[in-house]
């Protein structure tokens, strides 16, 4: 049997249509499907669906012989695990894409100098930004290890971002200068070292590698020593009289679009149910929007980068079981997106809550219970409070489902139908808390004149207007 | 047990290797009480930025730190798991002892980098620091330490000098800037064969094979006459640590120390500014160390002069061969009994043994080896010897027919 990995998101489309090129017919493997657990043409061959992050990680771990991503998850992986089993094989010639060190346009940083001591680096690819900094030898340097829009943290947030981007066009259009590619990506099939030498790959490899273009591997090119590095431009400055809020994107924006209508605060232009500007303008004097990932805001606001904060609970919460002294806390419900966060397991555990599920699992002789989530720290701290005794919990950076049941046992998962769940052959054993999109700040406001106004007054229109739609 | 439980790369010390590590421990502290240095320890976390800041550790060494976020790291400030001691020691005479005298400063602990597979990624190191001392006496003097640390031992070392200064003024010389410098520097330490004829390239002017410089280790006072003799023309800048160099090396041969020149040995430890030295024992690296004076600096606001070594006591530990147990078995007291008064009275015993300078302990059954007592009502019975029990009726005679036992 081989095991295939296959990214979601926006490289779905084009990779569906190499496969189907190449004769792979990978039944419901196209966009917006939400089945996990495929064959591929009758052939023995399983593919399932994760976040293209994921997979490289999945094939060095051997839990998946073939997979298909970016190579800029592969460097990704590298650059912190440089003796990783994972073999690039070919290039599919789809989603290229340049990996760029950039900074804000008109900030005056250059790649000989892009700055003094204590840089901030924004990235969705730490690991990378980690090998950047190094290699360049940046004094005292931070990495923001972001789940994405990096592009919109320079010059308020990070001095530098390491993005992703069709090419220099596309980074100045972020308002970003680019100072280095630091490589050119593309979709590639990879596959696991010791499964090339040993597994019987050829039902998938044949067709891939007749169609596929050639080309060399693309490697990471990292900066020389920046010994050099003038002091650069300090952190943009921040009005005195400006709270900074941020926005959510992905699926908690249509909740943020009408909580902020409801308290009057929705921006003119450039954030509602089809457009998502980074900086839309704010309708009130002194309120200051970003519209950054719901997982990123916590990080920001405990940082005090942001005042305001509109996120999940799910998020907030993952923050604090991570860092439990964090000063963060919900000023108000807003009384959307509602969802449960709940322990999954595979529909075949003969057991409806969790103390059943570990006594099966024991009795099939699992000394580690896996643990796959987005949130790390949360099921961290419930496999801890659970006692699961022996237990490791797997990172992940979503479409969770395809993990169990052959790579994880228990998923921490948002789960707000159940129809997904009952779709990949899940089901629920137990409920950690029900979540929804919830305003945050810091405890400790730190906030005086102007600023305490504006604060105060968009939090009171946001709590009235969550107020009255509990009411209802 | 098929599959170890331990974290790769982690050990454990078993009693015989941890007398050892004892006897490394006591020899280094007391030839450092004997120099008149004062023992300090540094907390195992200390912030990632320390390291970071250019001129200190290597992008190779701070690519095997052991860094993450702490529980109140939400700013995303990183902690990390020390991977040197020098650093840890600057910065705490940086915030505690900078009063502009001089500090003579020595610690036991252990430092942490990955290494792949089953190799050791924490160390224990027995480390020196002079902060404040600008003088070669003081490189010298650590040298000297460092030796008598190793007699005391009785562990035989070769002595290597270096000088940081030697390759970058070479590097300086080659037209390169700074970042250049740096990344050729790293390639040579690398073992990058194209590095040298590279650098070579660059300086027709001289004359000299840098292989000479870079490829080979001479004897002190002669090679470094050589050295001088053959790249002073070209390089004016080596005079300055060629200089400093000489002045150690000299006085360390008239002093009895053999020592080689290896112009291309200080690597991973970016700070080292002045004449650096490590310890070698049959090919294995056992120590090192050398001068310091920029590092105080990057990390307080003052310039401060300084040098120090570490001696990896793993390495001399294993060195060493072993030696029987110094400790004697305790005397037990032997009790069958369950009920709370005649348990609180073996313990009572024990407890008195202990007073009077004994090593003693209560069992319910007779141990494997060494004396034992047992309580009869009043009177005590000592068996140091299988079948031969002696009746005694005070506890002070129990302690001294115990002392007769150990002197015999």
């Amino acid at each position: 049997m081989i095991k295939l990995a296959l990214p979601a998101g926006d490289l779905r489309t084009p990779i569906a249509g190499v496969l189907g090129a190449a004769g792979l017919n990978v039944e419901g493997y196209s966009e917006g499907s939400r089945t996990y657990i495929l064959s591929v043409g009758g052939e023995d061959v399983v593919a399932r669906v994760f976040r293209e992050k994921d997979i490289p990680i999945q094939i060095a771990l051997g839990n998946y012989d073939l997979g298909v991503c970016g190579m800029a998850w592969v460097e990704e992986l590298r650059a912190r695990f440089p003796h990783h089993p994972v073999v690039p094989l070919r290039d599919l010639g789809v989603g290229c894409s340049g990996l760029y060190a950039a900074s804000a346009a008109g900030s005056g940083r250059t790649l000989a100098s892009p700055g003094g001591r204590g840089l901030r680096i924004a990235s969705e690819y730490p690991n990378i930004a980690e090998a950047f900094a190094l290699a360049a030898r940046l004094p005292a340097y931070r990495v923001l290890a972001l789940w994405g829009a990096a592009e919109a943290y320079p010059p308020e947030d990070a001095d530098l971002a390491i993005i992703a981007a069709a090419d220099e066009a596309a980074v100045s259009g972020h308002g970003l200068s680019p100072l280095l590619c630091l490589m050119e990506s593309s979709a590639w099939l990879i596959a696991n070292a010791e499964s090339l030498a040993k597994v019987d790959l050829r039902p998938v490899l044949k067709p891939l590698a007749a169609g596929a273009a050639g080309g060399a591997t693309p490697r990471l090119r990292l900066p020389p020593p920046l010994a050099a590095a003038g002091a650069g431009a300090g952190p943009a400055p921040r009005g005195a009289d400006t709270v900074r809020m941020a926005l959510p994107d992905g699926h908690q924006q249509r909740h943020a679009v009408a909580a902020l209508g409801d308290a009057g605060l929705l921006p003119a232009q450039g954030y509602d149910g089809s457009q998502c500007l980074r900086r839309p303008v704010s309708p009130l004097t002194g309120l200051e929007f970003k519209v950054i990932r719901p997982h990123d805001m916590p990080q920001l606001v405990a940082a005090g980068a942001m005042d305001l904060a509109i996120t999940g609970r799910d998020c907030l919460t993952e923050h604090l079981s991570r860092f439990p002294s964090s000063p963060l806390e919900e000023v108000a419900d807003l009384q959307r997106g509602q969802f449960d966060l709940a322990a999954v397991a595979s529909e075949a555990v003969p057991a409806s809550d969790l103390g059943g599920a570990l006594e099966h699992w024991r009795a099939e002789g699992r000394e580690t219970i896996r643990v796959a989530s987005e949130f790390p720290g949360i099921a961290d701290a419930y496999a801890r409070s659970r006692h699961l005794g022996r237990y490791r919990v797997i990172p992940i950076a979503g479409a969770s489902e395809g993990f169990v049941p052959a790579d994880a046992e228990l998923l921490i998962e948002g789960t707000e139908t159940g129809r997904t769940l009952v779709e990949n052959r899940l089901k629920t054993i137990d409920l950690l808390f029900r979540s929804t999109t919830c305003l945050i700040a810091r405890r400790d406001r730190g906030l005086s004149g102007r600023r305490r106004d504006v604060f105060q007054q968009v939090v009171r229109a946001m709590q009235q207007a969550a107020n009255a739609r509990q009411a209802v | 047990m098929d599959q170890s439980l331990r974290c790769a790369g982690m050990r454990d010390i078993l009693p015989d290797e941890m007398r050892r590590f004892r006897r490394v421990e006591e020899a280094f502290r007391t030839a450092c009480l004997g120099w008149g240095y004062d023992e300090v320890r540094t907390p195992v976390l200390e912030h990632l930025h320390l390291f970071t800041t250019a001129g200190t550790l290597s992008p190779q060494m701070l690519g095997r730190v052991y860094s993450f976020l702490d529980w109140d790291g939400w700013s995303g400030e990183r902690v990390v798991m020390r991977p040197d001691s020098t650093i840890p020691a600057a910065r705490l005479y940086a915030e505690s002892l900078d009063g502009g005298r001089v500090a003579k400063l020595f610690y036991v602990q252990n430092v942490f980098r990955f290494a792949e597979s089953d190799d050791s990624r924490e160390d224990w190191q027995c480390g020196v620091e002079l902060i404040g001392e600008s003088q070669p006496q003081g490189d010298i003097e650590l040298v000297l330490l460092a030796r008598e640390v190793l007699d005391r031992l009785g562990i035989e070392a070769d002595v290597r000098l270096s000088h940081p200064g030697l390759l970058r003024a070479v590097l300086a010389r080659a037209g390169l800037d700074a970042s250049g410098q740096l990344a050729l520097y790293d390639r040579i330490l690398d073992g990058d064969d194209t590095a040298l004829p590279e650098l070579q390239a660059r300086l027709p002017e001289v004359g000299a094979s840098l292989e000479m410089l870079l490829g080979i280790e001479g004897e002190g006072r002669a090679y470094l006459g050589n050295v001088r003799s053959a790249f002073l023309s070209s390089v004016p800048e080596m005079e300055t640590p060629l200089d400093e160099l000489a002045v150690v090396a000299e006085a360390l041969e008239d002093l009895g120390c053999r020592t080689l020149i290896s112009a291309a040995m200080v690597r991973n430890f970016e700070y080292y500014t002045g004449p650096a030295f490590q310890l070698e024992v049959a090919g294995r690296r056992a120590g090192g160390g050398g001068r310091y004076d920029a590092l105080v600096s990057l990390i307080g606001e003052r310039q401060v002069p300084a040098s120090g070594f570490a001696l990896e006591a793993g390495v001399l530990a294993g060195l060493l061969a072993d030696e029987e147990p110094r400790r004697r078995l305790p005397a037990t007291v032997v009790t069958a009994a369950t009920d709370s008064a005649s348990l609180a009275s073996a313990f009572r015993l024990a407890a008195a043994l202990r007073e009077r300078g004994l090593a003693a302990q209560v069992a319910g059954s007779l141990p494997d080896g060494g004396p034992r007592v047992e309580v009869s009502g009043e009177a005590f019975s000592v068996s140091v010897e299988a079948g031969k029990a002696r009746k005694l009726d005070s506890v002070e005679a129990v302690a001294e027919a115990l002392r007769e036992a150990v002197r015999d």
